[in-house]
């Protein structure tokens, strides 16, 4: 014999299958009743009177109900976290700082690029608000071009018309150009919203915008001109800018050594070499400092506006583009090193001749992701690409997908995000309806229809730096004697004039303290809690364990049906006996089992101390049975009497 | 006697325990017990008991698992937080007002003649080297000079720098033997650095400078500071702003209050500095209204003009919301407010109350920490700041055997000056460059476990108004100078609100996550979930444990009883000893032989010895007694068939 055939007959002889314990489903429950661990169903079947039993049935049944009621609760309740805010004094990370002049390039060395467009803006300011020509400083030098230009067609006016119209006559705009009332057919997009009312005898201005067959086209109105020219100088200026080279931009806009005079971090001197060039489409030359790839992150370890940044920005306000910027100052962002600073959004303004001291505190926050939020760890399953070269965050999303729907339905980039791989700026030589393209889209994207906000998921850590910002005058009456001239003498070579108080800035951000608070998620079940919480229910409610669950399942599921099927088989045998053998006398199977039933005797029922007269130890048949009965009740009614005789 | 006869029957039972065998003790154990998988072992076929065996033995291991996971969850020490915010009556914050510039310059002009003019000259010499060389004829207090020179370092040569003595003597210094060559160097060519030298200018070294600005500004304050820390402190509290000229209005709510209402302390950076509702002496006053007409209104004038100039560049106050009894650190955590300017801080108290040991490393009120805290003198309480600038000053003691001036000062020293410390500049400069030193200080202090932060809501506004200019500064003037000419001006006015906002409170507290209560129900739980067990059962448990002990011991006396027989027996192997003999030795052996007798005989049990007649009938109810486990055994394994 194999040894696995020696082992299989081994098993089957020492655990031979047996079948279930009661010959019927009646004796079965019965059965489980009586020997089950959980406490309801015993009382069944122990209790007299039908009403008790009744009762007590019905209170098992509930308690089993509020069992599944209170479970599928905790189940329901699993996902959920529970916020851990912890607080540590440490030496932090100083963050990456990125500084921005608010105007992207020298008015001077950009000029020539923008002389017909500057002509045309001031000629539709003319024709619209009768401006005297002749005001300031910078218009004088355009007034030579003005007489030039009268021969030239207006390229910029013609391809999108500025027009002012009355409120009341929709469909009728009067033209800048020609100063003739035109029929307008199409829709009127209001910039200004709805909900304002604008005064009804005021005329609007706008500009519209047509697709390539005009046959679609938009109107653009603003309540004010000062919206309506910035806007449309800027989509000019847009058009123009897409069409220069990078090397050439970043040429045009700041240095570093230009825009920073002094620098200081941590008691140290830094210069122009610890800041990184940052080239932002609409602010020009941007400088990040702190950014160094391959090189260790500065930190502070000490808090206060002496261990911080300290810069002296040299603010250039005679190299500002009249249209396109109407602020002056700069603009600074604090962001993690990896994080594409968002500056239009989240900037904040810096003013010239002002102190701006921004002490920071450090806050983190690391979110769960799935399944207990929707959020994203680094944006590799949100199924937009990231044309930015920065770690994922939902701003960047959310512009990665409007370019990438841009670059689909316009077939060109806008001009204020990266390039998406094998596209390339909208302009009007190639695109040449790409504006109203584009403001479809943004109209469309404001309104969630794009899909790009259903898509994009937040980031689940981020790192926020609360900034508190003050201002303090500075230079201070007494020392602008000395330190102007100083100033002057540190920025060199790069300017020839004396420096103006109004042209510079200086920047204080440090950290307030060194209190970093991280907020944390953290799972507020597991497993084994949530186990303990059903053990917990399961013994409140019914004293049942996972065994007690295991013996349902063994009785109900695998003993009943064992005992159906043997009883169906036995029917099956009868049948067939009856059929080919003559019926003999035969009863019911072992009725005799039903005996268990028999009430107990009196003394048994009631626990009572046999009575001192039955002290005789030859008398055993009452012996025998109370023996046989405890077994119903319990075991240890002998143990309790046997003290009482010994 | 009752008593007596009471004991023995315990001892009795206990020494019978609940059978008398291993197998009899775990049938009796697994029948009898309250835990839910034991019971099945016993009861029923052979198949069902070894699977009942290993089930019962998984959910057992898997019990112990889970509260060794809960147990060591516990002791994880986690705590959980709760969020409030709204609005109650609360103390109103501290609030510090400094002036930016320390001192008045009319009353500090004597001190700082000498440094004045020989900063001057140095600017001249930086700015425009020709003319100043020519007409160097100044009197010039040089002495100040000598300790901490700043040079030029001309790096147009990459290879060869020069380094150049700002002042007169050009001959002094390492690379002076090339004449001085075209003086028109800029920024970027030369640099100007601030010469540190220690052991009587034998090692010195350059701090270098990107910009001329900071090399100047860094080089007169390491001076000024050299000279103000001769003079005594009371002579210093003069010469700064007193309260009355710069507090010139103050309304709390719609209570007045003025200058005598704050408490004067001087700050070495910020001169005196002044601080509304400190809460020292008298009570804090509480504010239960949010909103700027409940808040506080001061009007300041920081007199701009008669700042020291070479000093402070910035103008302005300067301004810190701090709590009650704590010390004002303004430089790290202040704010500026601008003059001209009318600024509104709405206030918002963030208050983080930690659990202290062993839940997290903070201390309640820093008498844990092994640095002396020298802001106590203020009888301030602990905050972490206070901590790493004690550390620091002792550091500073320790290696340059004289304390700075920023900080205060331990008894029994004395601050750094040139006179008496002449390294103590390049000391500093070391020390201060030194991250290790810091990294130090940072470990060795704790957070405090009462962290409270005011945010603020800042916001500006030009004031006085063109229209009100006028007779504002008219009357400002009258109440503080008496005089009816304008002594004020835009350029020193400060206006300030400072109030609740319509949540005045975001308190985030901490409170233990896994207490007592949390361990015992998962731990009750888990054990109810897979065996149905309870406190209970271990007690149960640990009596069978103790049964088990018991019968073993019973065990091994037997058989060492019987191993010594044997011996005994062995040793009268030749011819058996008499009865005579035996019984003057050992009196007792008559009895052994029942005792050693295998199986759950009566006659085992060794209490038998003690009962006085041997054939009466105790032995048979005891048999009794015993019947009915094996009766039981036997009539379920019938029923199981």
């Amino acid at each position: 014999m194999a040894p696995g055939e020696k082992i299989k007959a081994k098993i089957k002889k020492n655990l031979p299958v047996r079948g279930p314990q009661a010959p019927t489903i009646k004796e079965l429950m019965r059965w489980y009743c009586l020997n089950t661990n959980t406490h309801g169903c015993r009382r069944i079947v122990v209790s007299r009177g039908r009403l008790r039993r009744l009762l007590w049935i019905l209170f098992t049944l509930t308690a089993v109900a509020l069992i599944f009621w209170q479970c599928a609760l905790l189940v329901a309740s699993f996902y959920t976290v529970s916020v851990s805010i912890k607080v540590h004094f440490q030496k932090l990370d100083f963050p990456a700082v990125t500084i921005c002049n608010i105007n992207p390039y020298k008015y001077s060395v950009v000029r020539d690029l923008l002389a017909d467009l500057e002509q045309e803006t001031r000629v539709a300011l003319k024709t619209l608000y009768g401006f005297p020509e002749n005001t300031s400083r910078k218009r004088r030098e355009a007034e030579s071009w003005n007489s030039a230009w009268e021969g030239t067609r207006p390229k910029f006016l013609k391809l999108v018309p500025l027009m002012a119209f009355g409120q009341d006559e929709t469909g009728k705009a009067r033209d800048f150009l020609t100063g003739r009332k035109r029929k307008f057919n199409g829709r009127i997009i209001h910039k200004a919203s709805d909900a304002m009312h604008v005064h009804a005898s005021k005329e609007v201005v706008g500009f519209q915008l047509c697709s390539n067959d005009t046959s679609h086209c938009a109107l653009y109105t603003f309540s004010s001109g000062v919206n309506a020219i910035q806007e449309w100088y800027k989509l000019h200026y847009m058009n123009i800018m897409a069409q220069v080279p990078l090397e050439k931009k970043i040429n045009m806009s700041y240095s570093a050594e230009e825009l920073l005079v002094t620098c200081l971090f941590d008691g140290m001197s830094c210069d122009a070499r610890n800041f990184t060039l940052f080239h932002h489409p609409m602010y020009g030359n941007c400088y990040t400092f702190n950014n160094r790839e391959n090189e260790t992150i500065l930190s502070t370890s000490m808090g206060g506006s002496e261990y911080g940044l300290q810069v002296i920005l040299y603010i250039n306000e005679e190299e500002y583009n009249p249209f396109l910027v109407s602020s002056s100052g700069a603009k600074v962002i604090v962001h993690r090193q990896d994080e594409y600073p968002f500056i239009e959004d989240v900037g904040t303004e810096i003013e010239p001749a002002m102190a701006t001291s921004i002490g920071m505190h450090l806050t983190e926050s690391f979110k769960l992701s799935e399944p207990y939020s929707q959020c994203t760890e680094d944006g590799s399953n949100v199924p937009i690409s990231n044309i930015y070269n920065a770690a994922y965050s939902l701003q960047i999303c959310l512009h990665s997908c409007f370019q990438t729907k841009m670059v689909e339905k316009c077939g060109c980039a806008q001009y204020n995000q990266p390039l998406p791989p094998a596209a390339n700026y909208c302009n009007y030589q190639q695109h040449p309806n790409w504006m109203y393209c584009y403001y479809e889209l943004h109209q469309a994207f404001v309104r969630e229809e794009l899909g790009c906000q259903a898509v994009c998921r937040e980031a689940c850590s981020f790192k926020e730096w609360t900034l508190t910002t003050s201002l303090a005058q500075w230079p201070s009456m007494v020392s602008e004697k000395w330190l102007l001239p100083v100033l002057t003498w540190d920025q060199g070579q790069q300017i020839k004039k004396k420096l103006n108080k109004t042209d510079l800035a200086k920047l204080l951000i440090f950290y307030k303290d060194l209190n970093q608070r991280s907020i944390m998620e953290s799972p507020a079940n597991s497993i084994e809690m949530l186990l303990s919480n059903f053990g917990g229910q399961l013994g409140l409610w019914m004293s049942c364990s996972v065994v007690c669950v295991i013996e349902i399942i063994e009785v109900f599921f695998i003993d009943s049906f064992s005992i159906i099927a043997r009883h169906q088989w036995q029917k099956a045998k009868e049948w067939w006996a009856r059929r080919h053998a003559p019926p003999g006398p035969q009863g019911q199977d072992n009725p005799g089992l039903d005996v268990d039933d028999d009430l107990p005797t009196f003394t048994s029922a009631l626990r009572l101390p046999p009575a001192p007269g039955t002290q005789v130890p030859g008398t055993p048949p009452p012996r025998y049975n109370t023996l046989r009965l405890e077994r119903a009740f319990s075991d240890q009614l002998t143990d309790t009497q046997v003290p009482a005789e010994s | 006697m009752h008593l007596k006869k009471y004991l023995r029957k315990c001892l009795h039972r206990l020494q019978k325990g609940p059978g008398y065998t291993y197998k009899e003790l775990l049938v009796w154990y697994c029948n009898n017990t309250n835990t839910h998988g034991p019971k099945r072992i016993i009861c029923e076929g052979p198949k069902k008991k070894a699977m009942w065996f290993l089930i019962t033995l998984l959910f057992t291991s898997l019990v112990c698992w889970q509260w060794g996971v809960f147990i060591r969850t516990y002791l994880s020490w986690e705590v959980s937080v709760s969020l409030s915010i709204g609005f109650k009556t609360m103390d109103f914050p501290a609030v510090t007002i400094c002036n930016a510039s320390p001192f008045q310059y009319s009353k500090v002009k004597h001190l700082l003649k000498d440094l004045d003019e020989l900063m001057e000259a140095v600017l001249e010499r930086i700015l425009a080297p020709e003319q100043s060389y020519t007409n160097a004829t100044r009197t010039l207090n040089v002495t100040i000079w000598n300790d901490t020179p700043l040079v030029l370092i001309d790096e147009r040569d990459p290879h060869r720098p020069v380094v150049l003595d700002l002042f007169g003597d050009v001959h002094h210094g390492s690379a002076s033997s090339s004449p001085a060559p075209e003086r028109t160097c800029t920024a970027q060519g030369c640099k100007v650095a601030m010469r540190l030298c220690s052991l009587n200018g034998t090692v010195c070294t350059f701090r270098n400078f990107t910009s001329a600005t900071q090399a100047v500004t860094e080089w007169y304050l390491l001076q000024a500071t050299n000279i103000f820390s001769h003079v005594p402190r009371h002579e210093l509290v003069e010469m700064g702003y007193p309260a009355e000229r710069l507090i010139l209005a103050c309304l709390f709510g719609p209570e007045p209050c003025n200058y005598r209402n704050f408490t004067s302390i001087f700050h070495p950076d910020y001169g005196n500095c002044y601080i509304f509702n400190w809460g020292m002496t008298e009570k804090a006053l509480p504010s239960a209204n949010p909103g700027a007409e409940f808040g506080l209104k001061l009007i300041l004038d920081i007199g701009q003009e008669d700042y020291v100039p070479f000093l402070t560049s910035t103008a302005g106050a300067r301004l810190l919301l701090h709590g009650q009894r704590s010390y004002p650190f303004i430089k790290d955590e202040g704010i500026y407010a601008m003059s001209g300017t009318e600024t509104s801080i709405g206030v918002l108290v963030d208050k983080l109350e930690r659990k202290g040991e062993p839940y997290s490393q903070c201390t309640m009120n820093g008498s844990d920490v092994p640095v002396r805290n020298l802001y106590s003198d203020y009888n301030t309480t602990y905050s972490i700041q206070a901590c790493i600038r004690s550390c620091f000053q002792e550091h500073m003691i320790q290696n340059c055997s004289c304390a700075h001036f920023l900080y205060p000062l331990p008894h029994g020293e004395r601050y750094c000056n040139n006179r008496e410390f002449p390294d103590w500049a390049y000391c500093y400069s070391h020390l201060r460059m030194n991250v290790a030193q810091r990294e130090t200080c940072i470990n060795m202090c704790k957070e405090s476990c009462n962290d409270t932060q005011y945010k603020m809501t800042i916001s500006m506004a030009d004031w006085p108004s063109e229209a009100s200019e006028d007779w504002i500064f008219h009357v400002l003037s009258q109440e503080r100078d008496q005089s009816t000419n304008i002594t004020l001006s835009r350029k020193g006015a400060v206006k300030l609100n400072i109030y609740f906002q319509e949540f005045n409170y975001r308190t985030i507290e901490e409170s233990a996550a896994n207490n007592i209560v949390w361990l015992l129900s998962n731990l009750g739980g888990q054990f109810g979930f897979w065996m149905g067990g309870s406190v209970l059962c271990l007690i149960e448990f640990g009596e069978i444990l103790i049964d088990f002990v018991w019968i073993t011991i019973i065990k091994l006396v037997a058989f060492a009883k019987s191993l010594r027989q044997r011996r005994a027996q062995a040793r009268y192997a030749g011819p058996p000893p008499t009865v005579a003999e035996l019984v003057e030795a050992h009196t007792n052996f008559g009895f052994q032989p029942d005792v050693a007798r295998p199986g759950p005989d009566p006659g085992t049990y060794p209490d038998e010895q003690t009962l006085p007649i041997p054939g009466t009938p105790p032995p048979n109810y005891d048999s009794l007694r015993l019947q009915p486990l094996d009766v039981i055994e036997s009539d379920s394994e019938g029923d199981a068939i």
